[in-house]
């Protein structure tokens, strides 16, 4: 009973995972960069959000229908105005600069929104829960991991059967053969970087709802999307949706044996992947 | 015709003569320096360290670390176990603890020298934050309460102040001092054409891996060194400080501002963060950005950095490793 | 007639070292024109220079007459020059439809009967069978059918070809030099970048020969001589043998 519960509260911490390490495994499937903000920009955009919700007092929905456009958007300018100076077969300067960024960027949110923490109101969505058999779920932790699970199906479906799709693809197997059948490399790229933080406008939103956000928690939320991305093997969106489960479980069973235990599990269950399966879960070597 | 190769030049016999002056300066310091100026040089020769160590994993190696605090926290808490816990003498202990972050870089290496480039980064984050957390969930060495270094108050302030001397000037020779004469070594033409293209030092017959993994191990140890002389200045270590991410940021700023790849720059890029560090630090959130977005603007508009400038206009290194073929014969006609 | 693609002076480097000294090419539409040359003698350079792969100055390439040297690939592939590039590079891990669409979907517009995938499998029909299959785990040939499909299918004026003889069994070669007739049927030009100077001379209108980034021949390949192009091919020096 006690492990059943476990699981379905990982299954559920999970999905917010999930959310984080879609954006992070298309930016890396089709650029080859790890971006160091992407942690951060869950909190800026979650940030923004709850200063939203207090000066105009919309609701949870529209706080997120704003954050994903506003995510887009950041994503978009990312990508114009730094990474596709840095994307190339030197993994350092995109690296650096976005640490720089990184950096830079949680001492911005901490000038602007000091170092409290802060919470987004769910208009009593938080405490709502649901009989399932002999278990109460809460309906927010469903609704994150139903939101994770389309996400997850409808950008693998934009892979699969959209132009832009088989663009992204393309170039990610090769670059510069894509260029020479008209592809535009930076046009997909910012596409990519604009799609991965719209997507972080859903996780900032759970976030701050499911619990509190404060300027330095962006590397936290950095390391678990590249833990979920990394478990479920590179190049593969259900991959990082089944890694960041796997996260999520791991850290929920982990929480259970000792509070204090609950993250280390996690980076364990990581370490023990990268031991035994380098390639992670879903990647078949190549 | 005969030729010989020449490595020195004259600018680096100055170089050798200023450091060797400096070494002894600081060695000296109990005699002649205040006690707060001696923190402060303590504390700059740990910067300095981190970053060349920092410098030969990136700058050589290839290997962008982002969690170089792994062993500067390891050493660090290895050796207040040694001194505190176990009694062993505090400054034989600093030498002790190196084993620490040695036999703890192995598999480190090992489980992450699979991640390609960036993922081996964020890899190595991962490692120096799960340590973070076993650190505070070990009763060994007093959880996230962390240790103070209570055995150091049987020694005067004056023996600390050798001591400490000492160390950073030993930590000094070993890490830049180390640096230099391997990149001066058979080894160093190797690292070099590593730095320049692996691929094509891999097909010259340099075995890229194996001298990755030993850089990394090295590294590990000259950063842990750090970690132990710095803690012991500290006389407190706690698991936040111990593993905090500014040792990843300093060594990062240090080496991207100074420039990539020389021993020079790491010296000028320590200066530069040590003084901003000293006389902007106050304003804390807003230094920090101003640093972040040099840090950015460096990778994305200078990536040789300020030393790379200064050698673009003059040709005068201070720790020439390159060798450089001398005519001393004409040719008979 | 104006001159559909010309190459002005042109001069390309890899970092420090220049891998053309001052190329003066032209091709018109229509026309099938060889490049041959040993190995590094520069003929893929010269293809990347034109296609905008390498950094070169505006007015060393011309399309139209007009100035379009250093523009992007992209860009080129939209003004209709495309490339059947050395080595095929097509895109692993996606189908021989994929691949195809992908190049269909960027293409240039079309002057004259688009090319569809339709067409191209009309051409070489054993792809319509594998149109499901991803690309790694096609033959050479089958490979080369595809990136030659894909460089049709982005409707050029004008196709660069490098190589596409090279690793084939002759029975397949033959097979795709067979087709190239229907390309140029419709005012298509080729470029063709050819190992096997035989072939090269039977197969083309024109031919220029490269030695160490310079042309060291030009002229109708039916006019020119074994002994010339052994003396272009190989230098002089070797010529004097
Ligand atoms: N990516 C590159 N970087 C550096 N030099 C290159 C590169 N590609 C080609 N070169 C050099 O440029 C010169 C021309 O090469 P190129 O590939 O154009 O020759 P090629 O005529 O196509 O030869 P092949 O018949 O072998 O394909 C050669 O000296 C080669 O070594
Ligand atoms: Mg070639």
């Amino acid at each position: 009973m006690h492990w059943i519960e476990g699981i379905v509260q990982g299954v559920l911490l999970g999905g917010l995972y999930a959310q984080y390490a879609l954006g992070m495994a298309l930016m890396f499937g089709v650029m080859k960069i790890v971006n160091v903000t992407h942690g951060d920009l869950v909190i800026l955009l979650a940030l923004i959000g709850i200063s939203l919700a207090d000066f105009t007092g919309i609701g949870p929905w529209g706080v997120l229908t704003t954050l994903v456009p506003v995510g887009a958007a950041i994503g978009w300018l990312l990508q114009r105005a730094v990474l596709n100076r840095v994307v190339g077969n030197d993994p350092l300067p995109s690296l650096i600069a976005t640490f720089g960024l990184s950096i830079a960027l949680q001492n911005a949110m901490l000038v602007v929104w000091s170092a409290d923490t802060r919470s987004l109101s769910g208009g009593g969505l938080q405490q709502a829960s649901i009989e399932i058999g002999p278990l109460f779920v809460g309906v927010l932790p469903v609704i994150v991991l139903i939101c994770a699970t389309v996400l997850t199906g409808g950008l693998d479906a934009v892979l699969r059967f959209t132009r832009y799709g088989r663009s992204l693809r393309a170039a990610s197997a090769d670059v510069e053969a894509a260029a020479m059948v008209g592809v535009n490399p930076k046009a997909v790229y910012a596409a990519a970087t604009a799609i991965a933080v719209g997507i972080l406008g859903f996780a900032a939103t759970f976030q701050a709802m499911r619990s509190t956000v404060a300027p330095a928690d962006g590397p936290f939320q950095l390391i678990y999307a590249f833990e979920a991305v990394i478990i479920g093997g590179l190049g593969s969106v259900w991959g990082a949706f089944t890694g960041a489960m796997i996260l999520g479980i791991s850290q929920a069973i982990g929480f259970r044996i000792n509070p204090g235990f609950g993250i280390l599990a996690g980076h364990i269950v990581f370490l023990a992947v990268l031991a035994i399966r380098p390639q992670g879960i879903f990647q078949r070597k190549s | 015709m005969s030729y010989r190769v020449e490595r020195m030049t004259l600018s680096g016999r100055v170089a050798i003569l200023a450091g060797a002056l400096a070494l002894g300066a600081i060695v000296s310091m109990p005699w002649w320096a205040s006690q707060g100026l001696i923190r402060d040089v303590i504390t700059l020769a740990c910067f300095i360290a981190v970053a060349q160590m920092w410098n030969m994993l990136a700058g050589y190696g290839g290997l962008v670390s982002v969690g170089q605090q792994a062993f500067v926290g390891v050493a660090a808490y290895a050796m207040f176990v040694m001194a505190q816990s176990w009694g062993i003498n505090p400054f034989i202990a600093v030498g002790l603890s190196l084993i620490a972050p040695a036999l703890l870089a192995v598999p480190i290496y090992l489980l992450l020298h699979r991640l390609e480039g960036p993922y081996f980064a964020i890899g190595t984050w991962v490692v120096a934050e799960a340590l973070r957390l076993v650190a505070t969930n070990m009763p060994m060495v007093n959880g996230g309460a962390g240790m103070s270094l209570r055995v150091m108050t049987q020694f005067s302030a004056h023996e600390r102040a050798i001591a400490g001397s000492f160390l950073a000037a030993l930590l000094l020779l070993v890490t830049v001092g180390g640096s230099y004469l391997l990149l001066r070594s058979r080894y160093g033409l190797a690292l070099t054409a590593m730095r320049d293209n692996p691929v094509a030092a891999r097909s010259q017959g340099v075995d890229v891996q194996r001298l990755r993994f030993l850089i990394f191990v090295a590294a590990a140890i000259g950063t842990g060194f750090a970690g132990a002389v710095y803690f012991m200045v500290q006389l407190r270590i706690t698991p936040p400080s111990a593993f905090d991410m500014n040792w990843a940021n300093l060594a990062i700023f240090i080496v991207m501002v100074g420039g990539i790849g020389s021993i020079e720059g790491v010296l000028i890029g320590a200066v530069i963060y040590f003084f901003a560090d000293r006389w902007f630090g106050e304003y804390g959130a807003s230094y920090l950005i101003v640093l972040g977005l040099l840090t950015l603007m460096t990778a994305l508009f200078f990536r040789e950095g300020l030393w790379g400038l200064w050698r673009r206009t003059f040709d005068a290194p201070w720790f020439p490793t390159r060798r450089t073929l001398i005519q001393v014969e004409r040719d008979v006609p | 007639m104006t001159t559909l693609l010309s190459t002005h002076g042109l001069q390309a480097e890899y970092g420090d070292m220049r891998a053309l000294h001052g190329i003066d090419f032209a091709v018109e539409p229509g026309e099938t024109v060889a490049l041959i040359g040993a190995n590094g003698a520069g003929k893929s350079t010269l293809l990347s220079a034109i296609m905008g792969l390498l950094p070169v100055a505006v007015e060393m390439v011309k399309l139209d007459g007009k100035p379009v040297g250093g523009s992007l690939p992209h860009r080129m592939v939209q003004s209709g020059v495309a490339i059947v590039p050395e080595g095929r590079r097509l895109f692993a891990g996606m189908t021989v439809e994929e691949n195809l669409q992908v190049a269909s979907e960027h293409a240039a517009a079309p002057r004259g009967t688009a090319w569809t995938k339709e067409r191209v499998y009309d051409l070489f029909p054993i792809l319509r069978e594998k149109a499901r299959t991803p690309v790694e785990n096609l033959s050479g040939g089958q490979q080369q059918m595809v990136s030659i499909g894909r460089g049709l299918l982005a409707q050029p004026r004008v196709l660069l070809c490098d190589e596409i003889s090279l690793g084939l069994a002759p029975r397949v070669v033959r097979e795709i030099y067979d087709v190239l007739p229907q390309v140029t049927a419709q005012g298509t030009a080729l470029v063709l970048v050819e190992q096997d100077v035989g072939l090269a001379q039977r197969a083309s209108q024109r031919l220029y020969c490269l030695l160490e980034g310079r042309v060291t021949l030009e002229g109708k390949s039916s006019d020119i001589s074994r002994d010339d192009i052994s003396a272009a091919y190989f230098g002089a020096s070797h010529a004097l043998d």
